[in-house]
């Protein structure tokens, strides 16, 4: 029997080539796009789990509350003391690490021989770091690698660029010129779902601070590994218990610091602090969870509409069955194994089409992708889950809506037994044009929120703006360098600064001003930088005067300094004052005292998902990490050819290295952009899938219609009003999806919104925008049918038998 | 072997009963062959399929080999139907993806006969029908008397003991239904199939043993020969 049934699903298929394409590629793409994000999801949620210990492993993160200022400020990193105390003091704790980004706060230059990379991921961790966590060892042991303060453990690729085949064990690499360290291990190179990622981690004791116990001047990720027995929330109440002792005769009245602890796995998805990787975000986890599953229902709801719309052609084989005895459960069978055979077909296409797509999703995500996310009885479960909920989902109803057809009514007329349905049928068409535009609003505002964050006046002048990493030159080197690269008529000015100026991190606090209390304190991110930054960097002054050569002498004094101050407005607000009236105001910085000289207008200096904070920025000549180099534009090639030549002059033994500011500011909202494309993608396969459906639905719906259209004819309708007649029926549909969308759009996008602190406001044309795209898009679809049916001949269509 | 009593078939339309079969009695004799005639509108495939369990009657009896199928559910009834009765119609129906052969062996699938047997069965009929160089082609690929053979020999295969026939030549041409109705005879008279149909032909009607006339959903005259 049932190979009965396979015959004739079989011939079916390759009979009704184009509704058997459309069923297929439907739900193939259907289901290539739940497995890509599936495989997507996987990722994000076995993001650190490799870790043996994971569950035991939590990371600190400081909080500290100013009475000044209203905003808890939470970091991801600890002083040096609280591991090693925590560790000796605290029973629940079994071990702990401090990890150092020591290539985040120099260049990091490493050399072998005649071989010299800056090196952008390098790590200084405790001796425990790989027994806390699971880096696997090729060579080398775990317990033991980082146990000398002049030990360093490298990554199987990183071996292979410095050592080749050599074995690399015992050879020495020589760190920013002055460390020799000697390659103790080599793991293999870390997952892209670790939070931990680097190319090479050296010994935590090899750095000076290790000799220091400090409370404060936080630098260090800090990671506990809590005992078995250990409960984390009394753990964090233990830790705080403690800290509350030691600050107590430290913190001024209201002022509040305490540590929480972040379970390792939940870091990645859940964690606001930062840390050594930005975070991913549980938001975009579901939203994609949820776009995944609406795709899958897409496409069955697709296929479920074209069997059902087939019905007609399929009455009379039913009918005929029946009078030869066949039982509604017996076709229903039939009908199923249909389903399952489509599916199948599908769930091949599928696997393979994503297989295919991996390549580019990967790079579409920032994660490498593959079938070897998954772990293969979920994969193997995961498809054969697929393919009986998809039959299931896309079988049952058609099964048993076609098994119901009572033989007498098909085979006694000639027309169909399936007028019913066609609410059905509707609604879902309906249904698949709600989720089409809803994506298409989403795409729409995304695109322009983006392009917002792209074009926003931040307050500063990125265009042409290069940016060296100085970190590491000699600090003498740095003038006559610059005086060297001015010389070229392409550069229009160079300024150094501490940090990049879309991304000052520096956290300082204003603890003494004119005019307010002795324990007053505001924090304030500030960072020093060189006098004519202002006007490189095309800032504006709301008050107050630019720094000039006076405010430079004074602050390259080597005793009693006398600081020039520039505050944003925000810092100015948050001290009480108006701009005009803070000029001249004395206030202390971390120890530094001086004057305010002038008021900058707000420009971004973090992420746009933040509000602007209270911001300092002052001359100090003692080091800088940036020189930011403006150029006209013109011949970059000649003028970055002549930087690099000076480069070598004044920095040997360092390879140049430049990026655009432009493009560091974007990288920032990189994970937004990336949500825009993976949006972006979607809407034209919802799009598609939904195409289809409508496809089908209007070749039926024509075909059912070809007796009123041979009448109407006859009657002397002409071709553009049975088009109309026909076009209307769809676009009716569309447009109730599009008004039952636009309000659902309208509220999911603008909670998508409020994550950022710059946003657009939602515009009414939109939606009137995707309105008329879906409308367009479905006129298109229906047209060629529509067009077809109004041009037949009505004598064909009326003669009766 | 099926005998109706007062079996009527109507329509509500607004507050009238709008009659398709008005209180028809009709016994029919095992070894039978009934040809049933009537002008287009006056019942005669309605009762032909009630005759057949394909449309239920609105009120009346209706017994089939000594069993009333009137109080039968739709399994039960099936379960006789499978076992009793076999259809042949004018469109033929032969079902477009299968081939000959298949055709042919469907009604035994769905009787769960087994695979064995069903090749016996469905080789024997279509020796017997002179069709075997046909049976791997498809319905499309077969004029229509050679369709409609295939149609006689699928209702004939389950060995039923009552064939209903709804215009069975009438797409065919003179000479095609000749040839069909000489073969009906054959298998009324050597076989003992009891043999319905229904018919717009005078000639084909009288292959039959009794010709019914119907008109406006009563017996108008019924004779037999």
């Amino acid at each position: 029997m049932i190979k009965n049934y396979l015959k004739t699903a079989w011939r079916n298929l390759l009979q009704n080539k184009a509704t058997s394409f459309i069923s297929i590629a439907g739900l193939a793409v259907g289901i290539c796009c739940f497995l890509l994000l599936a495989t997507y999801l996987i990722n994000e949620l076995r993001y650190d789990r490799f870790h043996q210990k994971a569950d035991r492993i939590v990371r600190i993160i400081q909080n500290h509350k100013s009475p000044d200022y209203n905003e808890v400020n939470t970091i991801a990193v600890t002083p040096t003391a609280p591991v090693p105390v925590f560790k000796q003091q605290l029973t629940d704790v079994e071990d702990g690490v401090r990890i150092i980004d020591y290539s985040d706060m120099r260049p990091a230059i490493v050399q072998f021989g005649d071989k010299l990379f800056k090196e952008k991921n390098v790590l200084m961790a405790d001796g425990s770091f790989f027994k806390i966590f699971s880096f696997k060892f090729i060579s080398g042991d775990a317990g033991s690698a980082l146990g000398n303060s002049s030990s360093i453990v490298i990554t199987a690729s990183t071996a292979t660029k410095y050592f080749g085949a050599d074995n690399p064990i015992g050879k020495i690499l020589k760190v920013d010129g002055t460390n020799n360290m000697m390659v103790t291990g080599v793991v293999e190179d870390v997952a892209e779902y670790s939070q931990i990622k680097f190319d090479m981690v050296g010994s935590y004791a090899m750095m000076p601070r290790s000799l220091i116990r400090k409370w404060d001047s936080a630098n260090d990720y800090s990671y506990l590994l809590l005992k078995p027995s250990a409960d984390r929330v009394a753990t964090e109440r233990k830790i705080n218990t403690y800290l509350d002792s030691l600050y107590k005769n430290d913190l001024a009245a209201g002022e509040k610091i305490w540590y929480n602890l972040e379970p390792l796995t939940s870091i990645h998805l859940y964690s606001t602090a930062g840390g050594l990787e930005p975070s991913g975000n549980i938001k975009y986890v579901y939203i994609l969870g949820i776009v995944a599953v609406i795709l899958l229902v897409l496409a069955c709801v697709n296929f479920l509409n074209l069997v059902t719309a087939r019905s007609a052609e399929r009455s009379k084989e039913i009918g005929v069955r029946k009078v030869m005895g066949a039982q509604r459960k017996q076709l229903f069978f039939q009908f199923i194994t249909e389903a399952g055979i489509i599916t199948l077909v599908s769930l091949i296409a599928g696997v393979v089409f994503a297989s295919f797509c991996f390549p580019a999703f990967s790079d579409f995500s920032g994660q490498a992708l593959n079938f070897n996310t998954w772990n293969i009885t979920w994969l193997v479960t995961a498809i054969l889950g697929l393919f009986f909920i998809v039959t299931l989902l896309a079988g049952t109803y058609p099964s048993l809506y076609l098994s119901a057809f009572k033989p007498v009514v098909i085979l006694k007329t000639k027309s169909t037994g399936a007028a019913g349905g066609n609410t059905l049928r509707k609604s879902l068409v309906v249904f698949q044009f709600i989720v089409s535009v809803f994506f298409i609003i989403s795409t729409l505002i995304a695109g322009n929120q983006l392009k917002y964050m792209q074009n926003l006046n931040t307050g500063m002048d990125r265009s042409q703006v290069m940016v060296l990493d100085i970190g590491g030159m000699p600090f003498n080197n740095l003038e006559p360098f610059k005086n060297a690269i001015a010389q070229n008529p392409g550069i229009t000015g160079a300024t150094a600064s501490y940090n990049s100026p879309v991304n000052v991190r520096g956290g300082y606090s204003i603890n003494s001003a004119d005019g307010k209390n002795s324990d007053f304190n505001l924090p304030v991110t500030a960072a020093p930088i060189e006098r004519n930054f202002i006007k490189t960097m095309g800032m504006t002054l709301v008050a107050g005067r630019d720094l000039d050569l006076g405010d430079e002498q004074q602050v390259r004094k080597d005793s009693l300094r006398q600081y020039s101050f520039i505050l944003n407005e925000t810092a100015i607000a948050a001290m009480g004052w108006k701009p005009e009236q803070a000029i001249g105001k004395h206030i202390g910085l971390n120890g530094r005292t001086g004057t305010i000289k002038a008021v900058a207008k707000d420009f971004n200096f973090s992420s746009l998902h933040q509000k602007i904070e209270p911001l300092v920025i002052f001359p100090e000549y003692d080091w800088f990490g940036k020189l930011l180099v403006k150029t006209n534009g013109k011949n970059t090639a000649a003028t970055i050819a002549v930087m690099e030549a000076q480069w070598h002059k004044f920095y040997p033994n360092s390879p140049f290295e430049y990026h655009f500011l432009d493009h560091e500011f974007e990288e920032m909202f990189k994970t937004d952009q990336r949500t825009g494309s993976i949006l972006q993608a979607f809407t034209l396969v919802t799009i598609f899938i939904s195409c289809l459906g409508l496809f089908g639905l209007a070749v039926f719906s024509t075909r059912q219609r070809v007796k009123e259209i041979g009448i109407r004819k006859v009657l002397g309708a002409n071709v553009m009003s049975i088009v109309g007649l026909i076009s209307s029926d769809f676009l009716k549909l569309v447009l109730i999806a599009v008004i039952i969308s636009s309000p659902l759009a309208w509220y999911a996008m603008s909670a998508w919104l409020q994550d950022f602190a710059y946003r657009i406001d939602i515009s009414w044309w939109v939606f009137l925008l995707a309105g008329g795209m879906a409308i367009l898009i479905a006129f298109v679809t229906v047209g060629y049918q529509s067009f077809k049916a109004a041009l037949s001949n009505p004598v064909k269509s009326l003669r009766s038998e | 072997m099926l005998s109706l009593q007062h079996i009527s078939k109507y329509y509500q339309v607004g507050g009238n009963k709008n009659f398709v079969i008005n209180d028809i009695s009709l016994d029919v004799d095992e070894g039978e062959f009934v040809s049933i005639m009537g002008p287009s509108g006056s019942g005669k495939s309605t009762l032909l399929n009630i005759i057949g369990m394909l449309d239920d009657p609105s009120t009346g009896y209706h017994y089939f080999v000594d069993q009333p199928v009137h109080q039968m559910k739709e399994k039960q009834r099936s379960a006789l139907y499978k076992q009793y009765i076999g259809f042949v119609f004018q469109a033929y129906h032969l079902i477009d993806e299968l081939t000959v052969y298949e055709n042919i062996e469907t009604p035994l699938i769905y009787q769960d006969v087994k695979g064995s047997e069903r090749k016996a069965m469905v080789a024997d009929m279509l020796d017997r029908f002179n069709i075997v160089g046909k049976k791997d082609l498809f319905p499309a690929q077969l004029s229509g008397g050679q369709q409609q053979l295939v149609g006689i020999a699928r209702a004939l295969i389950a060995k039923p003991k009552l064939l209903l026939a709804d215009e069975p030549t009438g797409n065919l041409n003179s000479k095609q239904g000749e040839e069909i109705m000489e073969l009906f005879r054959k298998l009324n008279k050597e076989d003992g199939v009891t043999i319905i149909q229904v018919t717009h032909s005078e000639k084909n009607a009288e292959y039959g043993s009794r010709i019914i006339n119907l008109l406006d959903g009563r017996v108008e005259s019924s004779k037999k020969f």
